[in-house]
């Protein structure tokens, strides 16, 4: 079943076309890759699927991302986040906030719930991310008192706490080490029981380890989508295969 | 070498200082800091009223300055587009390069007229039945000074702010947003939180200033010695009475407790820029 | 859902409107001076020494010769040193001296300006028994020197390391490196320091006020009285004449004009070099 449907996309930074108009199906609990040299709009393309490309001055998108039926450029841009969650380059805990609130911010923001059912929420959470055993003693330390990796997969469990059907991950492993990396990448194959993961990487081989489908971005244009089997032995297209075999990018 | 030279330099000045207040501070000695008369004929000296004065004026100057410092550094850094952010910041900068003669000139002649007959019927008809706001309105006052205050370290405070502001990552500003925070949201979890003690150490560096303006307050404050409650009623703050009376001191006592003044001045100013100093350092290493 | 959206709605509202109420003191304060200073402002008010009291005409000519004389004298004593402090700091600047030197010039960039009138006056005018324009000279320097002294810090620490390596295998020596290619190569950064430091100094009254203490005659010697701009609207602007009154605005346009010129058109050029 497709739990996101892409539809002509493009994007803009000032006259810059950046995304040249993409059409793409994402499945429901898979982790689709998408890779491609640097520059190629990649991040910039998993950034218009929660309308945070927006953000940015003099930045622009056109098309349409049906999630669940509904187009989420037609609907009220604060409300459609918390339904997509985000993991960014650097880990971004939030500075003068506890692990615990840390984790429970978004759900803070949402309702008012008992502490009780906060605390419950964290816990799950936590141990969603692989992080409970490692924070259950000291979540009252500041999250920026923890490792890169552990700050990572906090960031993990805050985006997880509002139980979002769709995880963007840009580049999640691009500044940690190869341990803190090799336990986001086994963690994110227990979380597509749960939840589809869409994931920018510069990393091919990390995509070849832990994406059921791969798409190949250059320079704004969808050169390629299938399964990552089918990247990674039989590309289609020569361009795919070139970067694949390390002769550009 | 040089370097020994400046610091024996800082050194000399402050003993100098206190050989010039030597005769006010063995005559006076630390009571001079409550005594309520100021006389020059009988040589009777008191630094209250304007200890008072400079810490009524300060105070008020701060509690208008604060918010809307951080409001306009907010503005600037996060709400407005960049280019406009950038035209604002240089006009809160010129604020600060406007010399303080001219603040005290306008205030003579245009705020002191329109407090007097704007904002004081106003104040009356509101707040009069508090002792701050009674008695009659000569324009100039604690509450001109106060105001000229506000408007000379605004640009303190909000260009520190925007320092402060600018040391919070991007990224951590969009991942609030990616949570489904909306922008004040955003801006209360990401920047106003973490910022708390270096805005702290702004707003510090401010009253730093506040206290030891001199020029634009004597213009405006109205240079009477005696202590009032309302701030509508004229003063004189620490500062004011120096630039005021040292040029023609009447005799040596007169003299030395200006110079008196002047080295509770100093040591206030630098315990509060210490202070400040301080606090930011104390919050930096966290970023 | 309704609730936060109006809070962040009033939220952004509340900052515009401040953005915007902080700009109207200074737009309000400016038009004033413009508007009372222009009207007041003639050839002979930049020429002429003022008339006694009750007669028309005269200006500020003497004023404002003594504001550049006074401000050259403390930029003279205080823009060298302060270059050759910023230098020391930045580049040779370690252990505990420095450290308590930084301290020490950055507290004095906040001592109220006048108490450092009073540093001038104990220290020049009451071993000379007299005031003078060499005491208001030193109040302006005291006044200049930490800004020259942080602003060569500063720019001095942003020139990266392997600036400095590349000078030293060049063949050149510590002094040359420093002087040749940190100074000269950032003149215009240090440059734009020292105009700065000085634009402060030319508004500044109160130190001056027992100092140079002012006149209403020329003067060229360093051990007589001195007028200046700022000292001079002081005085105008407490008097109760309206002439002098009037005369007081068309010093603070002049003043103004000199200030903000100096500040705008130097952050102008830099930008332009940058």
């Amino acid at each position: 079943m497709n739990i996101l449907q892409v539809k002509n996309l493009n994007a803009w930074f000032g006259d810059h076309h950046v995304i040249k108009n993409i059409s793409l199906d994402y499945m429901t609990n898979t982790i689709s890759a998408i890779i491609g040299p640097s520059g190629c709009g990649k991040s910039t393309f998993i950034r218009c699927l929660n309308r945070i490309h927006e953000e940015v001055p003099s930045a622009k998108a056109t098309g349409e991302v049906i999630m669940q039926g509904k187009n989420i450029y037609d609907a009220d841009v604060v409300s459609i986040r918390k339904n997509i969650g985000m993991v960014f380059q650097k880990p971004t805990p939030f500075p003068a906030m506890s692990i615990l609130d840390n984790v429970l911010i978004g759900v803070r923001l949402q309702e008012k719930l008992k502490k009780a059912r906060l605390m419950d929420i964290a816990e799950n959470c936590l141990q969603k991310a692989a992080l409970w055993d490692e924070v259950k003693d000291k979540l009252n330390k500041p999250g920026t008192s923890l490792s890169g990796g552990q700050q990572q997969r906090l960031c993990i469990a805050r985006s997880l706490a509002l139980n979002p059907p769709i995880l963007l991950m840009d580049e999640p492993t691009s500044a940690l080490d190869p341990i803190a990396t090799a336990k986001i990448e086994e963690l994110m194959d227990n979380l597509k029981k749960e939840f589809t993961v869409i994931i920018v990487t510069h990393n091919m081989q990390q995509a070849a380890r832990i994406a059921d489908f791969t798409s190949f971005f250059v320079l704004g244009d969808l050169i390629e989508h299938g399964p990552s089997t089918e990247i990674f032995t039989n590309p289609k297209n020569k361009k795919t295969e070139d970067y694949i075999m390390g002769k550009f990018g | 070498m040089l370097a020994i030279a400046i610091i024996m330099l800082i050194v000399s000045l402050a003993i100098l200082l206190f050989k010039l207040s030597l005769p006010a501070i063995s005559k006076f000695g630390i009571g001079f800091i409550w005594g309520q008369v100021w006389n020059p004929i009988s040589e009777e000296f008191g630094a209250l009223p304007f200890i008072l004065g400079t810490l009524t004026t300060s105070f008020v100057a701060l509690l208008i300055a604060t918010p809307l410092s951080i409001s306009v550094a907010l503005f600037i850094s996060e709400i407005c587009p960049k280019k406009i952010g950038h035209i604002i910041g240089i006009f809160v900068e010129m604020i600060a390069a406007v010399p303080s003669i001219v603040f005290g000139l306008w205030g003579i002649f245009s705020l002191a007229p329109w407090i007097q007959n704007s904002a004081t019927p106003f104040l009356k008809s509101t707040l009069g039945f508090l002792p701050l706001f009674q008695g009659p309105s000569y324009g100039i006052g604690v509450l001109a000074a106060s105001l000229i205050l506000a408007i000379m370290i605004i640009p303190t405070i909000s260009s520190f702010c925007r320092e402060v502001f600018r040391t919070i990552p991007l990224q951590t500003k969009e991942a609030a947003l990616a949570l489904g925070a909306t922008r004040f949201e955003m801006i209360k979890i990401t920047i106003l939180r973490p910022s708390f003690s270096g805005m702290i150490g702004g707003v510090v560096l401010g009253l730093g200033r506040a206290l030891g303006e001199t020029m634009a307050v004597a213009m405006v404050i109205g240079n009477s010695h005696r202590l009032a409650i309302s701030i509508l009623a004229p003063g004189s703050t620490m500062a004011s009475v120096i630039a005021n009376e040292y040029a023609e001191a009447s005799n040596a006592m007169h003299m030395a407790s200006l110079g008196y003044i002047a080295l509770l001045l100093l040591v206030v100013t630098l315990m509060v820029n210490g202070l400040a100093r301080f606090i930011i350092w104390k919050w930096s290493p966290k970023i | 859902m309704i609730l936060r959206k109006l809070k962040n709605y009033l939220f952004l509202c509340l900052m515009t409107l401040s953005g915007v109420a902080v700009l109207i003191p200074l737009i309000l304060i400016i038009t004033y001076v413009i508007k009372m200073g222009a009207s007041s402002l003639n050839w002979q008010f930049l020429t002429h020494l003022p008339k006694p009291v009750g007669e028309s005409g005269g200006g500020m000519f003497h004023a404002i010769l003594g504001t550049l004389y006074l401000v050259s004298l403390g930029g003279f004593m205080a823009i060298p040193l302060g270059v050759v402090l910023g230098t020391y700091l930045s580049e040779l600047g370690k252990g505990w001296m420095a450290t308590f030197l930084r301290h020490a010039i950055d507290l004095f960039t906040g001592i109220p300006s006048i108490v450092i009138g009073i540093f001038a006056y104990v220290l020049v005018v009451v071993p000379l028994k007299q005031f003078s324009a060499l005491s208001g000279g030193v109040a302006l320097g005291i006044i200049i020197l930490p800004v020259v002294t942080r602003t060569t810090e500063e720019i001095l620490k942003l020139v990266s390391n392997t600036t400095r390596e590349a000078g030293l295998a060049l063949g050149l020596n510590r002094t040359q490196v420093i002087w040749h290619i940190l100074i000269k190569g950032n003149r215009a950064g240090i440059f734009t320091g020292v105009v700065l430091a000085i634009s402060r100094a030319a508004g500044e009254t109160a130190p001056l006020l027992f100092t140079a203490f002012g006149n209403s005659y020329f003067s060229y010697g360093l051990m007589q009285p001195m007028a200046s701009l700022p000292a001079q609207i002081y005085t105008y602007a407490t008097s109760p004449f309206e002439e002098w009154q009037r005369q007081a605005w068309a010093g603070s346009f002049v003043l103004i004009l000199l200030v903000l010129g100096l500040n705008l058109s130097t952050r102008f050029f830099m930008r332009q070099k940058s």
